[in-house]
């Protein structure tokens, strides 16, 4: 049953995109002012509400032509952590006005991430160096339809990062050595890499009858909380003729959601109903194996 | 992680907390840590697990009156002060990112301490049974430094006349034990009680799990409310594995002679610290790690 949801919904999806392009509301007129989303929102259809892109973050102007149509979306509206996630990989596609290829940025939220380096002490290994790094993005990850060289080296590289590009942005907290910092760097991306939230490959967006496309986006076990953010462009000789961003949500959910919720905002209201679970547990086990 | 993992792992704490009667917390630990817990969650949820256990122990003891209460409470006053104490370093080790390594080195420390000196006593039982079967104890209660101590109580069901001093300290010293690894301190309070502070051995365990009780119920809302490091449904599974484990645990020492049984015992926790010895040896696959991840406003 599981694998056949995001073929149906892919279907549904664009059964509705199609309805909706025969009536016509995107036949838009030639000297339309560029814009930023595809007409009609980011997402047309999906059952979720879409928030615009951001606007702090905007794409290149598009060619002199009207907007390309791009419309996407993902096989599910958020990435649900229950108590048995083992990770998960969800299905992005989506439509594009052909001539073009597609690159797909995933982004997680900012943060700041303190790294540790472990040194040898008296034979002993042990946490020596840390240093901290702010607007380090929890998970990053890129697809395109193409080697990613390629279509970047033509001019899309400022607006569309590679993970080398995105991360030297990434800023340093307080004083050191320039090497050092380098090699402090090099272990967050290790780190990351290690635990899968920088994959270290390219995905690969398929593109089906030069219009419709599709790119798995693989998440790890160990995936930060947060609104994450997936950027959809459409590349044509090397510019982006048009963009989509819309918001994953990876969050919690369930008993364990609660469970987390209350631990982190109520320390100490938690610490109480462990310790009268342990209580009562520990009471009923007790006089229930001495009965036995 | 894998729930069936954890039940496992805890009826095998349980199952050999019952076999050697004791509480399988300085054993539990170092497992949880060996499959991945992070050794600073490990510690807090393994806390919660003793209250649990001590409180399934206490239940016994308290109905056949082997429980000293006054003793139980001025160990208690040490306990509360040495767990709380306790936790704060936890949380600045934590916050200075060097709780992980400080859990494993007093780990080791403690483990190669404890499974040596159970080595060396069932080696020196083994072969004093062969030798001579009724070699006399050497009484280790002497009257020193001890009796001669300030706060002079009286302890009625205990038999003792001592300074209130004495308790608070031990009590103060598992306390931090109990904070910092987790563990409810009985394998050394229990001695404690009997050849420092000489107490008799009918009211040592009633009263010990009395103190025990308090303090891990102590570290688990410290530790809840300050570092957030008390996994709930992790320490809910090691209280029922250990619930099954200790059981069938106890029934199987039963059948088993005793020094052997602490032989095997000890080798096991040598064996536990040697790993964790060489954790610490080892050059690691990567060298570098992530702290607290804050994320910006």
């Amino acid at each position: 049953m599981r694998p056949l949801l995001p073929v149906l919904a892919l279907l549904l999806g664009l059964a509705a995109s199609l309805s909706a392009s025969a009536q016509g509301p995107r036949e838009a007129p030639r000297e339309a002012p560029p814009r930023l989303d595809a007409p009609g929102g980011a997402v047309p259809f999906g059952p979720f509400p879409v928030a615009p892109a951001d606007p702090g973050a905007p794409p290149s102007v598009p060619g002199k032509d009207a907007t390309p149509e791009l419309i996407v979306d993902l096989s599910r509206p958020r990435v649900s952590i229950t108590s048995a996630f083992q990770g998960e990989s969800l299905l992005m596609f989506g439509m594009f006005d052909p001539p073009g290829e597609i690159v797909v940025v995933v982004a997680g939220p900012p943060a700041r991430e303190t790294v540790l380096r472990k040194q040898r002490v008296l034979g002993l290994w042990l946490n020596t160096g840390r240093q901290a790094f702010d607007d380090v993005p929890a998970y990053y990850f890129i697809a395109a339809s193409q080697p990613l060289q390629r279509l970047l080296a033509r001019g899309a590289g400022g607006e569309i990062l590679s993970l080398d590009d995105r991360l030297s942005s990434v800023r340093s907290v307080g004083e050191r050595d320039h090497d050092d910092l380098i090699n402090f760097r090099q272990g967050l991306v290790e780190v990351k890499r290690r635990e899968g939230l920088y994959p270290a490959a390219i995905g690969q967006v398929s593109i089906q009858a030069g219009r419709l496309f599709r790119v798995e986006l693989p998440f790890p076990s160990r995936l930060p909380e947060g609104v994450y953010e997936v950027r959809t462009y459409v590349l044509r000789d090397g510019k982006i003729v048009a963009a989509v961003s819309r918001p994953l949500p990876v969050g919690k959910v369930g008993f364990s959601a609660q469970l987390a919720g209350w631990a982190h905002n109520d320390g100490a209201l938690y610490g109480l109903g462990a310790i009268l679970m342990a209580l009562m547990v520990g009471w009923l086990g007790g006089a229930v194996v001495r009965r036995m | 992680m894998n729930v069936f993992v954890l039940l496992g792992l805890g009826g095998a704490a349980g199952l050999l907390a019952g076999m050697f009667g004791v509480g399988g917390g300085f054993l539990a630990t170092p497992l949880l840590i060996f499959v991945g817990i992070p050794p600073a969650v490990a510690v807090a949820s393994q806390a919660n697990q003793v209250v649990a256990n001590s409180i399934s122990s206490l239940q016994v003891a308290w109905r056949r009156g082997n429980v000293d209460l006054r003793m139980g409470l001025v160990l208690l006053l040490g306990g509360m002060i040495g767990s709380s104490a306790g936790v704060s370093v936890f949380t600045w080790l934590k916050r200075i990112g060097q709780i992980d390594f400080v859990i494993a080195v007093l780990y080791v420390v403690m483990l190669s301490t404890i499974g040596l000196l159970m080595l060396a006593e069932s080696l020196r039982t083994w072969f004093r049974r062969r030798r001579n079967p009724e070699a006399p104890r050497g009484k280790l209660h002497t009257h020193t430094i001890v009796h001669r101590l300030p706060l002079k109580l009286r302890f009625y069901k205990s038999k003792l006349y001592i300074s209130a001093l004495l308790p608070i300290g031990i009590g103060f010293v598992i306390g931090l034990l109990s904070a910092i690894l987790g563990v409810g301190g009985g394998f050394v309070l229990v001695p404690a009680m009997i050849y420092i502070l000489g107490m008799p051995t009918a009211v040592v365990i009633g009263t010990s799990n009395f103190q025990i009780l308090f303090v891990a119920a102590n570290v688990t809302f410290l530790q809840a409310a300050t570092n957030g490091t008390v996994d709930v449904v992790l320490a809910l599974l090691l209280i029922l594995g250990g619930v099954v484990g200790a059981p069938i645990g106890s029934r199987l020492a039963a059948k088993l002679p005793g020094v052997a049984l602490r032989g095997l015992m000890s080798i096991l926790i040598l064996v536990v610290a040697a790993e964790l010895l060489t954790e610490l040896l080892r050059t690691p696959s990567s060298l570098f790690s992530l702290g607290i991840r804050e994320v910006m406003p």
